[in-house]
């Protein structure tokens, strides 16, 4: 009898091996987000959202019909203007971070994205994440960004037919950007990766400033934080408010 | 006898409404021999070259552009070239699993288990099921206009040509008898 109890509890656990540990891809009817899609980083230029598979160019914005996700069919062309560069997809809106400032669509009706509004900004790049009624973008200057400021801007939108700038906060050289609940992270390019409070979500508080990672992306995702460097792929435990602990490293192999 | 410049004009002035057409958002300049600006060149090539997608064995990565995460998955484009698989369910030791070889690709999305990215002008749905045996489902033919233009800014280039294939990335070139710029 004990015997087979003990046989119980070894079945058990590798049962529970099994579930958890497989790798697979999971399709459309697991409840996420967006069922069934990935996630992308702050300076993507496709996204899934629902069953609509969207694509920005430097002048227009795509969608292609993916219900059947192996047979992608194309739907709407909606012209957007020009220096279009990222696109984030949020509450069944697209947040459109283009070179003259943020475009927000509302894409409820698949496939057919309705122009709510555009928060201007002086020309430069800026890619935009947004969480609860905020927008985080950050505007840097520089080739092939043009002129411009550094800033990291939060934006409110809970009004999505009036976004206003609510502050501005000086940064370096801002790249991509990502956020996570309580917590900012900023990519300085060259000048590195910073890890913000964001308890207070209109008062970024600097917690640690990673200097000898240059730093372009990141995706923050349960926990753990993959940052696209200059020399590698880092990824981070950001299990720990306070400070970063780094996990791994995917080489880079510089250019010859 | 050489021709005149009266009766080189109307077609220097047809070259130039030419190119500024195709050039987009470049403008054509007179050659200026005084002109410091760097100067670029296509690499083209040809569209069979850059239609065939293939997996190859686990790499290096060299020029790391867009990641993109699900399910386990990282991906990590390498920018112009393809897309790397690694088994990320560790993140304390992510596992290479596959390079997907797609010529000019900069972008990717994931649903299911079909990952989309750019091949040059067209829009490519892949199976990824299998990350060691990736298989075509579907290609889109020109679903992505052709970037006429280097991604550097304030310098000149030679204009593409479309008859001589796909531009698949720039080189600096010595010629300075260029007439695109941005």
């Amino acid at each position: 009898m004990k015997n087979l109890s003990i046989w119980f509890i070894v079945l058990l656990l590798a049962g529970y091996g099994c579930t958890d540990g497989g790798l697979g891809f999971k399709s459309s009817n697991d409840a996420s987000a967006s069922a069934g899609a990935g996630t992308g980083g702050s300076t993507a230029r496709f996204t899934v959202l629902g069953n609509t598979l969207y694509l920005v160019s430097n002048t227009t914005l795509r969608a292609y019909d993916v219900s059947n996700s192996k047979n992608p069919t194309p739907g709407k062309e909606t012209k957007l203007g020009f220096g279009v560069e990222t696109i984030f997809p949020y509450r069944g809106n697209l947040f459109i971070g283009t070179q003259t400032g943020m475009q927000i669509y509302d894409a409820s009706r698949e496939g057919e994205p309705r122009h709510l509004s555009t928060y201007a900004h002086i020309m430069s790049c800026d890619p935009v994440v947004a969480q609860g009624t905020l927008a985080y973008v950050t505007l840097r200057n520089g080739t092939p960004c043009r002129a411009g400021a550094n800033v990291l801007e939060i934006i409110d939108v809970s009004d999505l037919k009036a976004p206003r700038l609510l502050k501005s906060f000086p940064m370096q050289n801002p790249h991509g950007l990502g956020v996570d609940g309580n917590v900012l992270f900023v990519c300085e390019g060259d000048f590195g990766l910073k890890m913000f409070d964001l308890n207070n979500p209109t008062d970024p508080k600097l917690l640690q400033h990673i200097t000898d990672v240059r730093s372009y992306d990141v995706i923050p995702s349960r926990d753990v934080l993959i940052v696209t460097g200059k020399d590698g792929i880092y990824q981070y435990s950001y299990a720990n408010r306070k400070e970063l602990k780094l996990l791994s490293k995917l080489t880079i192999e510089p250019i010859i | 006898m050489m021709p005149s410049l009266q009766t080189k004009l109307p077609g220097l002035l047809l070259v130039a409404v030419l190119l500024l057409d195709s050039c987009n958002n470049n403008r054509v300049s007179p050659t200026d021999v005084s002109d410091t600006r760097e100067v670029y060149r296509p690499i083209y090539s040809s569209y069979e070259a850059v239609r065939n997608i293939q997996t190859l064995a686990p790499r290096s990565i060299r020029q790391a552009g867009k990641i993109y995460i699900k399910d386990g998955f990282l991906f990590v484009n390498e920018i112009g070239s393809g897309i790397h698989i690694v088994d990320n369910r560790n993140p304390e030791k992510p596992v290479k699993l596959s390079f997907i070889s797609i010529p000019a690709s900069r972008e990717l999305a994931v649903k299911d288990s079909i990952l989309y990215a750019d091949n040059a002008v067209d829009l490519v749905a892949l199976n990824i099921a299998d990350p060691t045996n990736v298989r075509l489902m579907k290609r889109i033919e020109n679903a992505y206009p052709i970037t006429s233009y280097p991604p550097m800014r304030g310098i000149r280039f030679e204009c593409p040509e479309s008859d001589k294939g796909l531009v698949v990335g720039w080189q600096k070139s010595d010629d300075k008898n260029v007439n695109c710029w941005r």
